[in-house]
């Protein structure tokens, strides 16, 4: 049974057009033309018109019980939880093959070689336990211009504030750390940065902690090798990188660095000096820091050994 | 490199927009409990993307998208969607009772409304509080429902009718004696 009171059908979407606000200009003559002989349809216009009056009113007010204030509270709350565990990165193409560059709030936590092809989510950023890991070029593309630059050799410092919070232990930490501080440019070996530590039998520990590595390139574990000189392991079976790496800083390595090539830091000394000089050829590399270049021995504050003078009688140009 | 994570921009997205979404969460989902939820979760995710939005983009528009689409995972399943419902409405009628009378005269229309509101099938209850309480555009509505600009148009008339006829019907109230 037809309800009497309803309007008819044909007219009502422009009815409501027209209530609402939206009609055109051709819709509303229809409209206006229309209810002039149309009953049921006037009427309903002039509901549709008080509802659109209603709902004016209910677009100011709260639906009832709904207070934003609690929630916004606590949305601070839950926004600063998420900050602390959100790990942005960027996954780019490099000299050395793609790498993922990943940061949190408090700085870089992941820089990572990738296979190509490889998720960077089942890759290292599943070790950062905790966290939530997003895409967000825009934060890492800053950092991987600064490895361009330093693999161009444009720049000797990534400057980089680092969030090591994923670190696996103190040890590791310290580990980290000490080797930070090998200058740009220089070598040593695993026991050097155990007897650097304090702990000179913790070779073996040493090596285990930079194979887990979290930020190669801005902590240079490139630049620690085997007591031999030999170049040992890097990311994996990547000694290539190591190389290539060890390259762009002047130092030169096949199999394995050639110690008579280098200049020579000795233990904590303020100078450096030319391979041969005194008792250096016959020292352990784990006392020794090796240097592919003056330049770099004397960017790292040293000055040259007033023995050897490395300064007048330069090892030749590698 | 500090000045990059700056969450100054996002804390702004905050104040402008998030008593709005709350509103509109509480609308659809007819439940305020839900939309602290929600509405939480809104930000939370747009937080993790905010970065990467183009300059231009409409911000506002852009958190209705994640709030309608928390919003459709969270009624996903028509059961739980009438269970929902039922349980909004008994609170909502329970609110209504306590009342103090003068102030359920004066709110009384907008209760009226509010209950037919919550009634409507998902979609139109959607498509209708983003056009007729927010003013989303119908395109805007339309990306948010997985629809054309025109079906969003249909949904929001569609509801309108219903709200029309819904008044119409617990009107009578007024004019035939309640037993």
């Amino acid at each position: 049974m037809k309800d009497t009171m309803e309007p008819c059908r044909v007219i009502e979407p422009e009815l409501v057009a027209l209530a609402g606000g939206e009609a055109s200009a051709a819709g509303a003559a229809r409209v206006e033309a229309h209810v002039a002989r149309c009953g049921s349809c006037r009427d309903a216009l002039s509901r549709y018109r008080e509802l659109e009056g209603e709902l004016g009113e209910l677009r100011a007010t709260a639906p009832p019980g709904a207070d934003p204030t609690l929630a916004r509270a606590e949305l601070a709350q839950r926004l600063a939880d998420l900050r602390s565990r959100l790990v942005g990165y960027g996954v780019y193409p490099s000299p050395l093959g793609p790498i993922l560059i990943a940061r949190s709030e408090l700085g870089v936590s992941m820089v990572e070689y990738l296979e190509p092809g490889t998720d960077p989510r089942r890759a290292g950023l599943g070790k950062l336990a905790g966290t939530d890991a997003v895409e967000a070029r825009e934060v890492t593309e800053p950092l991987y211009r600064d490895v361009l630059d330093y693999l161009a050799g444009r720049r000797t410092d990534l400057g980089w504030p680092l969030d090591l919070r994923w670190t696996r232990s103190d040890f590791q930490r310290q580990v980290l750390e000490a080797t930070a501080r090998l200058p740009y440019g220089a070598v040593t070996s695993y026991a050097g940065i155990a007897r650097e530590i304090g702990q000179p039998h913790a070779t073996r520990a040493v090596a285990q902690a930079l194979r887990h590595n979290p930020v190669p390139i801005v902590v240079p574990c490139h630049r620690v090798i085997g007591s031999s000189g030999a170049l040992t392991g890097y990311a994996g079976k990547r000694v290539d990188l190591k190389r290539q790496l060890l390259a762009v800083e002047g130092v030169r390595a096949d199999a394995r660095i050639d110690r008579a090539a280098m200049y020579v830091r000795y233990l904590h000394e303020s100078a450096y000096c030319m391979p041969t000089c005194g008792a250096l050829p016959t020292e352990p590399l784990s006392n020794l820091t090796l240097f592919g270049r003056r330049e770099r021995a004397e960017a790292a504050g040293l000055v040259p050994c007033s023995d050897c003078r490395p300064d007048l009688h330069p090892l030749p140009p590698i | 490199m500090g000045s990059e994570m700056d969450d100054d921009g996002f804390e702004a997205i905050m104040t402008a927009h998030h008593a709005e979404i709350h509103r509109y969460l509480a609308r659809v989902t007819a439940r305020s409990t839900d939309a602290d939820d929600l509405s939480q979760e809104t930000f939370l995710r747009a937080y993790r993307a905010w970065r990467g939005l183009p300059a231009d983009a409409n911000r506002r528009a852009w958190l209705f998208t994640i709030a309608t689409n928390l919003c459709k995972n969270h009624f996903r399943g028509e059961s739980r969607r009438r269970r929902a419902l039922a349980a909004a409405v008994h609170e909502a009628a329970r609110e209504a009772s306590s009342w103090p009378e003068s102030e359920a005269l004066a709110r009384e229309a907008h209760a009226r409304v509010e209950r037919v509101v919550a009634t409507l099938p998902f979609k139109q209850r959607l498509a209708f509080v983003m056009r007729k309480l927010h003013g989303l555009e119908y395109d805007e509505i339309g990306a948010n429902l997985e629809c054309s600009g025109e079906s969003a148009r249909a949904h929001v008339f569609q509801a309108l009718k219903k709200i029309r006829r819904g008044l119409d019907e617990l009107a009578p109230a007024q004019t035939e004696p309640v037993r």
